[in-house]
This record gives C-alpha cells, sequence and structure tokens, in this order.
C-alpha cells in the first residue's frame, strides 16, 4: 500500500498580487493568440488527497479521503466563526452565582440553615406523594420570583422548566407504552371461564390517557412526576442557595456539617480550602475560554476557505491555549499563596469565613418552616399506619 | 530629605559584604541591596545575566519607584526583594514582614469574595475573628473599599481588584510594600484611583515603604523617591524630580539623535 498527497493547487500563494499577466512565448506555439493571458492567483482552497492502490496485483483502489472528510465535515452544520462568536460574546459570569441584591429575607438566613433546606428539598419530593411534589414546585418556582432579578428567574426557571416538562413527557408516556414481550403463564380470565375483574367503582382507571401507541398510566404518572420534580427542585433550589449565599457562607456551613468528619481522618480544612479555590477559579476559567475564543475572532479567520483538518487544528489550539493559560493561571496564585503566607498546611494557615450577616428572627422562621414542611410529609404516613 | 541616598550605585565603592550590619543601618533604610546579580540559565546552556551588580537603598516609611524600559529586570529585582527568588551574588536586607503584589490582580487574589480575600493573609498569624475583621475593615477603608466587603471578586473591575490586592498586603500590616506594576492593566480612571489609594493608605499608616514598579514617568509625583533601572543595572537613584528630569533628558537627547 503507499499513499500519497497530491496537491491539486499550490499551498503557498503568490503574495504579490492576484492577478498576474503571462504572456505566452511565441517561437515554442506559432500559432497561439497574442492576446496576454490571465491567470488567476487568488489562494485557493488547496486540498489534499490521498491515492491508495492495492500493492502488486495492480488493481488501483483510489479513494478520496479528503473529500469523503469534507463533505461529512461538522462544518457544513456548525459554523465555526458562530460558535466562537457564541462563546466570545457570552458572560464570563458563572451559572448562579452570588447575588448580592436586592438584599432578600433568604440571604438573611444563616447558611447552615439554608444547606438544609437544600439537602431536604433534594430528598423530600423522593419521598412525598404528586400533590407534595407539585406544592415543593410551585413553593421553589415562587421563592424564585421573589429572591432572584427579574432577568435571572426568567432565564433559570425556563430553562429548569424545559428539561422537567421534556423528562415529564418522555417518561411519563414510555413507562407502560411497550408492552412486555413475556406473557403471564396464567391464561385470562375469560380462557377459564372466569369474569373479568370487575370495574372500580370508584372510578378507578390504570391507563389514564391513550395517544395512539403511548399511554399514560399512573406508574407513569408516578414516575414522570419524581422524575421532573426531583429535577426542577434539584436545580432550582441549588440555584436560590447559591445566588443568595457567598462561597465563604457555603464553606462556613459545609465545614460546621462535615467538621466531625475530622475525628474519622477527613481531610476538612484540605476539602474548605480547594473547595474556596474552586469558587474563584471558575470565573477565571470562564474568563480563559472567553477571552481567547475573542482573540481567535478577532483575526477575521475566512473559515471558508479553510479546510476541515485546518478548521480542527484551530479548534485544537484553542483548546491547547486554555489549557496553558489556565496553569500559567494556576502557577501564578500558588505562587501568590505562598507569597501571601500559606505554606500548605491547610490546618495552621486558618480561613476566615464570615457568616454573621444572619438575622434571628429570619433563621427561626426559616427552620420552623423546614420542620413543619418535614412533619407535613413524614406524619401522615405513620398517621396511616 | 533624601539627598543622603542620592547615590550613583555603579560609582560607588561599596565596602566588602558584612550580613551582620548594625541595627542602625537596617532602621534607617527598609531596604538595602548591594551588589545583586542574578542570572539565568537558557535553553541552550547559556547563561543569561538577569541583574548586574545591583545596588539600592530605600529609606523607612517612605514611597518609591522603580523604573526602566521593558525587560531591564525591575520585576526580577522585585521578586528578589520579596524573597521569590534567590540572587547569585550581592547583600540583601528587607524589613519584615514585606508583602509583594502582583501584576495581574487576578493571580493576586485567591479567595472568592473581598472580604475573604484581604483576610486570607492573616490566615498565619493567630489572631481573633474580630481582630481579623477590624485590620479587614482598615485595610479596605484605607483604599477607599470597604462598601465593597461582601462583594464577588469576579464582579470587581481591574482597578478595584487591584486595590482589593494592595489592602490584602496592607492587612497583614506590613513594614515593606513590594508593588509590581499595579497599573499596568487599568485605564486611566483607575491608574489614578489606585495610586491615590496607595499613596492616601502610606500617608495614613506609619512606617511603611512601599517600593512601586512602574514605566510612568507621571506616577513619580505621587513618589518621595526613585530608581531608574536599564540593562539590568541600576544607573540612577534619588529623589522623583531628580530622576524625572534624567529621564526626560534622556528621551530628549534619543529624540535629537534620531533626528540628525
Amino acid at each position: 500500500m503507499y499513499a500519497n498527497f497530491l496537491h491539486n493547487y499550490p499551498t503557498l500563494t503568490p503574495t504579490l498580487s492576484s492577478i498576474h499577466v503571462f504572456t505566452p512565448k511565441n517561437h515554442f506555439t506559432p500559432n497561439l493568440r497574442t492576446e496576454p493571458l490571465f491567470l488567476h492567483l487568488q489562494p485557493k482552497k488547496s486540498r489534499i488527497i490521498i491515492n491508495c492502490a492495492a500493492n502488486s496485483d495492480g488493481v488501483k483502489g483510489a479513494v478520496n479521503w479528503a473529500e469523503i472528510l469534507e463533505k461529512w465535515s461538522p462544518k457544513k452544520f456548525l459554523g465555526a466563526d458562530k460558535l466562537f462568536r457564541a462563546i466570545s460574546g457570552a458572560t464570563s459570569s458563572p451559572i448562579a452565582q452570588y447575588i448580592p441584591s436586592p438584599f432578600t429575607l433568604v440571604h438573611s438566613v444563616d447558611p447552615r440553615i439554608k444547606l438544609a433546606w437544600l439537602f431536604t428539598l433534594v430528598i423530600l419530593p423522593a419521598k412525598s406523594n404528586v400533590v407534595m411534589r407539585l406544592s415543593l414546585v410551585a413553593y421553589l418556582a415562587i421563592l424564585s420570583v421573589l429572591v432572584q432579578p427579574a432577568q435571572v428567574w426568567k432565564d433559570q426557571l425556563g430553562r429548569v422548566t424545559l428539561l422537567s416538562g421534556i423528562l415529564f413527557i418522555m417518561l411519563g408516556l414510555s413507562t407502560d407504552s411497550a408492552p412486555s414481550l413475556i406473557s403471564s403463564r396464567a391464561p385470562p380470565p375469560s380462557m377459564m371461564g372466569l369474569p373479568s375483574f370487575p370495574a372500580s367503582l370508584e372510578g378507578y382507571k390504570y391507563v389514564i390517557l391513550k395517544l395512539g401507541p403511548l399511554q399514560l398510566t399512573r406508574k407513569g404518572l408516578s414516575t414522570a412526576t419524581t422524575s421532573a420534580c426531583l429535577t426542577f427542585t434539584i436545580f432550582q433550589s441549588a440555584s436560590v442557595f447559591l445566588s443568595t449565599t457567598t462561597p465563604e457562607q457555603i464553606a462556613f456551613a459545609l465545614r460546621w456539617f462535615i467538621s466531625p468528619l475530622a475525628n474519622l481522618g477527613v481531610p476538612v480544612a484540605e476539602v474548605i480550602l480547594t473547595l474556596l479555590l474552586s469558587l474563584r477559579f471558575i470565573n477565571l476559567v470562564f474568563d480563559e475560554v472567553r477571552n481567547v475564543a475573542l482573540g481567535i475572532v478577532s483575526r477575521r479567520i475566512n473559515w471558508q476557505q479553510m479546510t476541515m483538518l485546518e478548521t480542527i487544528d484551530v479548534f485544537f489550539t484553542y483548546i491547547r491555549r486554555i489549557f496553558r493559560n489556565i496553569f500559567v493561571h494556576a502557577e501564578q496564585i500558588s505562587q501568590a499563596m505562598i507569597v501571601r503566607g500559606f505554606r500548605g498546611d491547610s490546618t495552621t494557615h486558618k480561613i476566615f469565613l464570615s457568616a454573621d450577616s444572619s438575622s434571628g428572627v429570619a433563621n427561626y422562621i426559616s427552620i420552623s418552616c423546614l420542620f413543619g414542611l418535614i412533619a407535613l410529609v413524614t406524619l401522615p404516613k405513620y398517621l396511616i399506619q | 530629605m533624601i539627598q543622603s541616598v542620592c547615590v550613583r550605585a555603579s560609582a560607588l565603592p561599596l565596602p566588602p559584604i558584612d550580613s551582620h550590619r548594625n541595627a542602625a543601618m537596617a532602621n534607617s533604610f527598609a531596604i538595602d541591596a548591594q551588589n545583586l546579580s542574578y542570572s539565568v540559565v537558557s535553553k541552550q546552556g547559556k547563561l543569561l545575566p538577569i541583574l548586574k551588580d545591583c545596588s539600592l537603598q530605600v529609606p523607612s516609611g517612605q514611597f518609591w519607584m522603580l523604573l526602566g524600559p521593558n525587560g531591564c529586570g525591575k520585576s526580577t529585582l522585585l521578586k528578589i526583594l520579596a524573597g521569590l527568588l534567590s540572587p547569585d551574588d550581592g547583600f540583601l536586607y528587607v524589613e519584615r514582614p514585606r508583602s509583594f503584589v502582583y501584576q495581574n490582580p487576578d493571580h493576586q487574589v485567591v479567595m472568592p469574595t473581598v472580604e475573604a480575600d484581604v483576610a486570607f493573609g492573616l490566615g498565619k498569624l493567630n489572631l481573633t475573628p474580630n481582630e481579623i475583621k477590624t485590620r479587614v475593615a482598615k485595610a479596605l477603608d484605607a483604599v477607599g473599599m470597604y462598601e465593597y466587603l461582601k462583594k464577588p471578586v469576579h464582579t470587581l473591575s481591574g482597578g478595584q481588584k487591584q486595590r482589593v490586592a494592595t489592602a490584602g498586603a496592607l492587612a497583614e500590616a506590613c513594614k515593606v510594600l513590594l508593588l509590581d506594576e499595579l497599573t499596568t492593566f487599568l485605564d486611566e480612571t483607575d491608574q489614578i484611583g489606585v495610586i491615590k489609594a496607595m499613596r492616601n493608605s502610606m500617608d495614613t499608616s506609619q512606617g511603611i515603604t512601599a517600593l512601586w514598579v512602574t514605566h510612568r514617568l507621571e506616577e513619580l509625583e505621587f513618589a518621595d523617591g526613585a530608581v531608574y533601572m536599564e540593562d539590568g543595572r541600576i544607573v540612577r537613584q534619588g529623589d522623583a524630580t531628580s530622576i524625572r528630569k534624567f529621564i526626560e533628558d534622556k528621551l530628549t537627547s534619543y529624540v535629537n539623535q534620531i533626528n540628525l
């Protein structure tokens, strides 16, 4: 086998002029017209052709891989220019960041109580009935509207609702729509001469809705509401928590909850410092991703003239540059930490985590509501038993 | 006021280096460097001298500037003064505690919010939370950033981040501040804001000595003294006015040379 890289057009294009006049010499071609020929030397798309052939039997199986790659290249579907412009135009602020104003009642709640609320809201939808799940969703939606600025909650609620809605429809209609191929060993009641199951006096129906081959059953509804509500509560409660709690308060609350684990050898101080550094570093990563994309956009690359391999090369250069810049940042930050007195031991270098902005009234109301909610979900089960 | 230290380092024959200098010397100069040399080895294994026989003295409690063209070794000298690099040769005395503020505030600010970042450097000291809060508040107040106490760092402008970085150094109650081109990434308003905040904090806090690396001649009006470097050597040091005149004369002669 052999492969030849043939360039149909010169890769190195002339830089002097786009059009050159070429006058043929008469003594070689006496009958040729005397008008000058114009050769267009605009930079053409350079194509790499790989010819593949069988080795000794002379059967040539030429495959133009470059053309195949060009044909199926992602740039036909996804414009590189648009992608880089979208990245460079994106906000450098990370998703669900702390929003200091307007300062609401939720902002003034102790971060430990907020963290307890977060865990409760993640667990409760799985343990409660449909009504309670939907109530939790409604509660979170109202809370988001009350504590977050309009542009934040509109954007956040829209996305989370869309995701939860897709999950609800897909799970609701697909749970019981595909019938099981395994037959029951027992014959149907009509074969045994027995009457069919009597209809429910209370109007109970297992199949709630039929849409052609798809059907919404009680099992499907339960699965769909659990998944959709769980998704909604996880995303939305995290969003509300992060937008009303500073990173230091989060670290403070987490340290309070996991500090007993230090007795079991868990490096609590390292965990907290790593969390704080990560929360700081996220912004730098967002900045780098945006700035490097901006650098590529500002070069005004003619993407249409580039081959797929060249486009891929630019993408790899972009990713490589991001990583290099991030590592430089990491190195500089670690040096700054050393300059500022950090000697690598998180237990001796105390991190000041201020969490004194909580209000007693807000804490009391919040903790009462939390216990009330837990009681509302758990007590009916015990009372029924 | 500072005529006693207006010396040309290269012209002055210095006595042999003595590591046990007397206390009076240490008290009069917060920074005293004599005959410092520093080299790096290139990829080809060649020895590249960065600093050549550098000597400078900065009196205690003064705000000095270090000027020079790009690549002349200003930042390297500052890193040696901060203890980040070790000189190959020479004598060095820098009063302690000392703090270093980076050119890029994103490299200096390590915590996600202003308060926690300013307090970061205090973690090594055994202070109570109330003491930490007082120091943080005082340092932020000195640079005019107290109202940003609870703000996330990424919401601040470049100048504000730079002031937070400076406050972090001030909170440590350091004796010597080493500031590496703080105004490089800033617009004119932020440049003035940062240097005024620095000057203000110098005036309100007694006993702090600062060495500020810069390219901008106009910043010299805020300084008590200055050092001019070229090609790894300290060419001149003295009061701000004389250094400014020296650089302007140099510039004029260079322009005249081109015009000829």
